[in-house]
């Protein structure tokens, strides 16, 4: 039983990373909580349902449709109705995430609100039996994909020219501009990152979940869960943080009581704040005065 | 001590006002040809597949009006939205009742809602039928105006327990559920009958709203190893758990609550294999896809032509049919006791749709009193009364 807990928890866990990384994308780049991401990676699950089922495109290019329509509308978003209220207070720009976020699922409930829909099975392969432990088709197709996907944003982000740049502006914008860094350019196209990597959560979700309008609420707090876990700001603790909490769910549900699993996140959030608010690898802040 | 005049006519005039308030309180919402009644449901949330319910009784009452209406009035459904939510259908029951001045009400889908608007109903005294939500506290105790047109919680929960033992050598039960009142008026029922015949749960698990996996219940109940479980379980909770079932090689028989239905079922998780061993409350006289329900669904789309029919369509219209009895059972002048008091003589009525008949009388107000099963027999839905045993 604790493999396959293991097994699932890292399967979960993986979407949990996903998102978790794409909000520290994004907050790492503007300091912004994206408090509407849920929704991103809802509508990347809802626009990828449109172009399978309703369009007839193939799962595949209908997923790399999905996720670069989700990139364009996050970089829209940030320049159309982000970028107008950049400098002000904070608590606006979270507001705005919030309120474009509602607007999607809106938009959601009005076309499909009544109706809760299956994704046709895409890892619909015979599942691997080792000893007692069952691998499954979707297991396997999420963790390679979120594995592939982490790889290649690593190695972009610590040994490209491109990831170096994306360094130097998280680690000072006013540095990044004197070299000539446009930094807005940068912000936008952050959003559009973190938005196209909620999207690829979403098309995985598709598949082995259900859709619904109100599908990104719980996943968001999965990835508050997991970024808080990690350290806020660390992308590399943000992967670890999902990961860690797609197994201490299966765990907790299934050496504890099934009533934790929907509260594990939760509870990780409480417990990390109090013990240690920097998370696993957040930095710890020092202010000079 | 002396009257002025001018006091004297308005002392008249306020007891006039009063006594006429009495009697509109009696009619309000009638005209010589319609009937006014306020449908409240969940026409927009994430709970707004429930409203299809509400969907099938405005079409039952428009195939009434093209049919004649009843002692030559119409009936004027006026809908109202409670989003599934206590508050906003406290605001929907207060708009119909004292703004559309409704003659009675009929519909309401999710308990918590339907609760929430009682003591409002009951204090303005008009009648309101029950289509769709299970809670028994709705219509227990028995209030004079309040009726439920749809077999309860109560009623629910023992019709599965009851099948679930139907099951020869049946001695190990399971439960999974939501943590939420909808789940326990199912379970709970079910855990006291299972009692009442010597049965504890070998594992009670909960599966909570928006899970996406199932896997830590379902190794847990492969450890258990039940003879059944019972699920009060939501559609798309039902669809994981059935497919994480599949998944780990578990093959127990479940057996779902009302929420959910085969047809539905079967298309959310893609293949027959999954959905074999699974068995829902069916309240319905025949598979949905029946000859006894092909006339409901016509009428359905005759009205509504685009509506996806589900197991929720159908569920108000045997309260219509109830309804429309007592109607017509009251005369052409009509009052609100009138009806009241008609409908508390409804017994043993088939309503062609409903698999159990209503019975209310003054002392038990909840009308449908059994549920049949439904489950997947050589590959094709089938209506059960027990365990191999076709309706």
């Amino acid at each position: 039983m604790f493999l396959q807990l293991t097994l699932s928890g890292v399967s979960q866990g993986a979407i949990y990373a996903l998102i978790a990384l794409s909000l520290t994308v994004v907050y790492r780049s503007t300091t912004i909580v994206s408090f509407g991401h849920g929704d991103f990676v809802m509508a990347g699950a809802f626009l990828t349902y449109v172009l399978v089922v309703a369009i007839g495109i193939a799962f595949l290019p209908a997923s790399l449709i999905a996720i670069v329509a989700m990139f364009l509308l996050g970089v829209a978003f940030s320049r159309g109705l982000i970028g107008p209220i950049r400098g002000g207070p904070h608590v606006g720009l979270a507001l705005m995430s919030i309120s474009f976020g509602f607007t999607l699922r809106g938009i959601a409930r009005t076309v499909w609100g009544r109706e809760v829909l299956p994704m046709p099975r895409v890892f619909d392969i015979d599942p691997i039996f080792i000893g007692s432990v069952v691998i499954t088709g979707d297991a396997l197709f999420i963790i390679s994909i979120v594995a592939v996907l982490l790889v290649v944003f690593f190695t972009v982000l610590h040994f490209t020219d491109i990831g170096k740049m994306v360094q130097a502006v998280y680690q000072s914008e006013r540095g990044a501009r004197l070299i000539g860094i446009d930094v807005e350019r940068f912000h936008n196209f952050s959003w559009g990152l973190g938005a196209a990597l909620g999207a690829v959560a979403g098309v995985l979700i598709a598949p082995i979940s259900l859709l619904h309008p109100d599908l990104g609420a719980s996943f968001l707090i999965k990835g508050f869960a997991a970024m808080t876990l990690g350290g806020f700001g660390s992308l590399a603790g943000a992967v670890l943080g999902g990961l860690l909490l797609g197994v201490a769910e299966q765990y907790s549900g299934a050496y504890i009581d099934t009533t934790l699993i929907d509260i594990t996140a939760y509870l990780l959030i409480i417990a990390v704040l109090l013990i240690r608010p920097r998370g696993l690898f957040g930095r710890k802040v020092v202010v000079k005065v | 001590m002396k009257f002025k005049p001018k006091k004297l006519g308005l002392l008249v005039g306020l007891a006039l006002a009063a006594t006429g308030s009495a009697a509109a309180d009696e009619t309000t919402g009638l005209t010589d040809d319609s009937i006014k009644i306020g449908v409240m449901g969940p026409f927009s949330g994430n709970a707004s597949s429930y409203s299809k319910a509400e969907i099938g009784l405005m079409a039952f009452y428009q195939m009434i009006n093209d049919e004649g209406g009843i002692n030559g009035r119409k009936i004027v459904a006026v809908q109202e939205d409670t989003g599934c939510d206590p508050a906003k259908a406290l605001a929907a029951a207060k708009k119909l009742i004292h703004q559309d001045e409704v003659f009675m009400l009929h519909g309401n889908s999710c308990s918590g809602a339907a609760v929430a608007i009682k003591p409002e109903i009951v204090d303005a005294g008009l009648p309101w039928i029950v289509a769709h939500a299970v809670s028994d506290t709705i219509s227990v105790p028995p209030v004079e105006n309040i009726f439920h047109g749809v077999p309860t919680g109560n009623t629910n929960g023992e019709a599965m327990a009851a099948f679930v033992l139907s099951k020869p050598d049946t001695k190990k039960v399971a439960i999974v559920e939501h943590s939420n009142d909808w789940a326990h008026s199912y379970s709970n029922p079910a855990r006291a009958y299972l009692k009442g015949h010597g049965i504890e749960p070998v594992a009670e698990l909960v599966m909570e709203r928006g899970q996406t996996d199932a896997t830590a219940q379902v190794l847990k109940l492969r450890q258990a190893n039940p003879d059944f479980i019972i699920g009060a379980l939501y559609e798309a909770e039902t669809a994981i758990f059935l497919r994480d079932m599949k998944k780990y090689g578990l093959d127990t028989p479940v057996m779902g609550t009302a929420g959910t239905d085969l047809e539905n079922t079967l298309k959310r998780v893609g293949d027959l294999d999954t959905v074999k061993n699974y068995f829902v409350l069916h309240p319905y006289v025949d598979n949905l896809d029946g000859p006894l329900m092909k006339k409901w669904a016509d009428m359905i789309h005759k009205y509504y032509p685009d509506e996806e029919l589900t197991n929720f369509s159908y569920i108000s219209i045997g309260s219509g049919v109830a309804l429309v009895e007592a109607l017509k059972a009251a005369g052409p002048d009509l009052t609100r006791s009138k009806v009241m008091a008609e409908l508390d003589k409804i017994e043993n009525l088939d309503t062609g749709i409903l698999s159990s008949t209503i019975t209310w009388s003054p002392e038990e107000h909840r009308g449908a009193k059994s549920s049949a099963v439904a489950g997947f027999v050589d590959g094709q839905p089938t209506v059960l009364k027990a365990w191999n045993t076709p309706y």
